[in-house]
């Protein structure tokens, strides 16, 4: 049905989306309202108010999808937008990063998904297909990643067997994370553990002054429930983890009410950081994320944005990263701690702060309280960059920087001596290059 | 400079320095950005007399004149090398910097030049990769010397062109 020269005709997205953008539109409008709104207009007046502007949202939202289209071209998804102000926009497909399938809670119950597409050089995340039923998402998603891949045109018969949810057949899991641990790991937090002592305090202020207002405890409810989101956010985010490798990349599976799938191609991974923080070592738990260029997870910090494993013991997390950067082991890395007299410029860290040249990658240890060790390949460093303060310059010191197309995971050699630091900036562009040239040979 | 220098390949490379005439731009800028100060000082004097407003506009004279002098040496410190596969840049008095771009690493160059810079015929290069924070810029170029090295760059860019 489809000629590779001439692509294939433009397909609209799912007919239920202006609806679903629509009880969008109604949530924030009853918002806007307000109850003093509704109590000002009255019911009768209040509720044609709320209708029309839904009327509105929806007959908007129904023209934007009339003109919205996406369309398979050779190697490039094109996205059709816009009735006054026209935009298409051609994505290349050798460039993508990673894909998302992203279900929020309404599109779960209707059976829809949303695709999104990260390439590097755009802000936020590049064309969202939003939204299309399930099965199509995956299709597009399976096809548009073999696609990058560059074999064939993406239009095999084979693609009947990776048509199946989120391409069950094809993937192997590598590690699930336990709702225990995970419920464990996130009441182990700063924030986690501030609730009971604010809720104590609550209730001894209370005690000692029984007149307490109503302003009162609303204030220290919100306080206490404000501080205690955070965790459980992140434990609604990232329920039932799942790694998994599939031909096609890393898959990453995670959510209880929003639920995500996201899908990272062999080689787009930019750096990988490990996370020990404080209250989590008695339980020897650490915490992985990935580097993916373009990609921030949505809103930012709260969605975990490349999370690639929210808690894990030792044993798993070495699994999976020799999965993600083959051959890399993190327990044998040749670290090699800052001089002595860096104490002068860090007196606490200094002892913590180290880097090591491995086989493949480029490895920083930093942090005190929460240690960090930050791994960026060899065939993944941009440019090198050496930094020396007046501090430093004093103490004979210099910071080396390797720098990635993410920029999340930062992988800085603080306070080298002097002559390592050039030693290792002429090691770091030397590897880097014979790295590159490995790997555009093939 | 093999001692205590930043630079790697102290033995290996020559630097280029940028042009003196940035000196110039540099001190012009400043100069425009210390006239509201300049002002404050002027009418100080015009206003108030006596030892506490001598001594205010003194010190301002004094910082304005230290800022000059830095920003002096900050133009002298400029300077860029080519080496076969990589551009070196380095830059900072206080803050001594040194980036070490790949030419294959390159997603584009840009050449401007701002009013100042124009009218003492200078342009700025700066050589952009995939990290955000590279940091390869080149400021006060002779015209010739910036669509060269622009040239230089596109080309070497072009022949080892990488993906990420």
């Amino acid at each position: 049905m489809t000629d590779p020269l001439h692509g294939e005709p433009r397909r609209r997205l799912h007919p239920l989306t202006p609806l679903l953008r629509g009880l969008r539109t109604f949530t924030v409008v009853v918002a806007a309202i307000s109850l003093q709104g509704f109590a000002q207009l009255g019911l009768i007046r209040g509720g044609f108010a709320v209708l029309l502007a839904v009327l509105g949202a929806l007959v908007l939202s129904w023209v934007s999808w009339w003109f919205t289209g996406y369309q398979v071209v050779n190697r490039e998804l094109r996205v059709y937008e816009g009735l006054v102000w026209r935009r298409s926009r051609a994505i290349a497909l050798e460039r993508l990063q990673s894909v998302e399938v992203v279900r929020p809670l309404l599109a779960r119950l209707t059976g829809l998904a949303e695709l999104r597409l990260e390439v590097v050089g755009a802000a936020k995340t590049e064309a969202p297909l939003a939204f299309l039923t399930v099965a199509q998402a995956y299709q597009l998603r399976d096809r548009l990643l073999r696609l990058s891949t560059g074999d064939g045109t993406g239009d095999e018969p084979a693609a009947s067997a990776v048509t199946q949810p989120d391409g069950w057949p094809t993937e192997r899991v590598l590690h699930r994370v336990a709702q225990r641990d995970l419920l464990g790991s996130q009441l182990l937090t700063p924030q986690a553990m501030v609730v009971p002592f604010a809720l104590a305090a609550s209730v001894f202020s209370f005690s000692v002054n029984p007149d307490l207002s109503l302003v009162g405890i609303i204030g220290a409810v919100t306080a206490t429930v404000g501080v205690a989101l955070q965790p459980v956010r992140r434990v609604v985010a990232d329920y039932g983890f799942t790694v998994a490798s599939s031909p096609s990349g890393l898959r990453l599976r995670h959510g209880l009410l929003e639920t995500r799938s996201q899908t990272v191609p062999p080689g787009r991974v930019q750096a990988l950081a490990v996370t020990w923080p404080l209250l989590w070592r008695p339980m020897s738990w650490l915490r992985i994320r990935i580097d993916v260029a373009g990609y921030t997870g949505g809103d930012g910090e709260l969605s975990g944005g490349g999370t690639l494993l929210p808690v894990a013991d030792p044993g798993t997390a070495k699994r999976v990263i020799g999965q993600v950067l083959p051959g890399v082991d993190v327990a044998g890395l040749p670290l090699v701690a800052v001089p002595r007299r860096a104490r002068f410029r860090v007196p606490l860290r200094y002892r913590v702060l180290a880097a090591g040249l491995g086989e493949d990658v480029f490895a920083v240890r930093s942090g005190l309280l929460t240690r960090e060790l930050a791994l960026v390949p060899y065939v993944r460093i941009q440019s090198v960059r050496i930094v020396q303060g007046p501090w430093q310059r004093g103490l004979g010191l210099a910071s080396v920087h390797a720098d990635t197309a993410g920029g999340s995971v930062a992988a800085v050699a603080q306070h080298r001596e002097l002559a390592e630091a050039r030693q290792l900036a002429a090691e770091l562009t030397d590897r880097a290059r014979r790295a590159r040239g490995a790997e555009l040979l093939g | 400079m093999t001692g205590t220098g930043i630079d790697p390949w102290a033995a290996d490379t020559s630097w280029h320095p940028v042009s003196g005439k940035l000196v110039w731009v540099r001190l012009i800028g400043l100069g425009l950005g210390a006239v509201p100060l300049l002002a404050g000082v002027a009418l100080l004097g015009a206003f108030a007399s006596g030892p506490a407003a001598a001594a205010a506009s003194a010190l301002l004279v004094a910082l304005l004149g230290f800022r000059a002098v830095m920003v002096v040496r900050a133009v002298h410190s400029w300077g860029y090398a080519e080496r076969e596969q990589e551009l070196l840049v380095r830059h900072g008095v206080m803050i001594r910097r040194l980036s070490i771009v790949p030419y294959g690493r390159m997603q584009f160059v840009d050449v401007s030049a701002g009013p100042l810079e124009r009218a003492f015929g200078l342009a700025t290069v700066q050589l952009h990769t995939a990290a955000a924070v590279s940091d390869a810029v080149i400021p006060g170029l002779e015209p010739q010397a910036a669509t060269r090295l622009r040239d230089r760059l596109a080309a070497l860019g072009r022949t080892r062109s990488e993906g990420l």
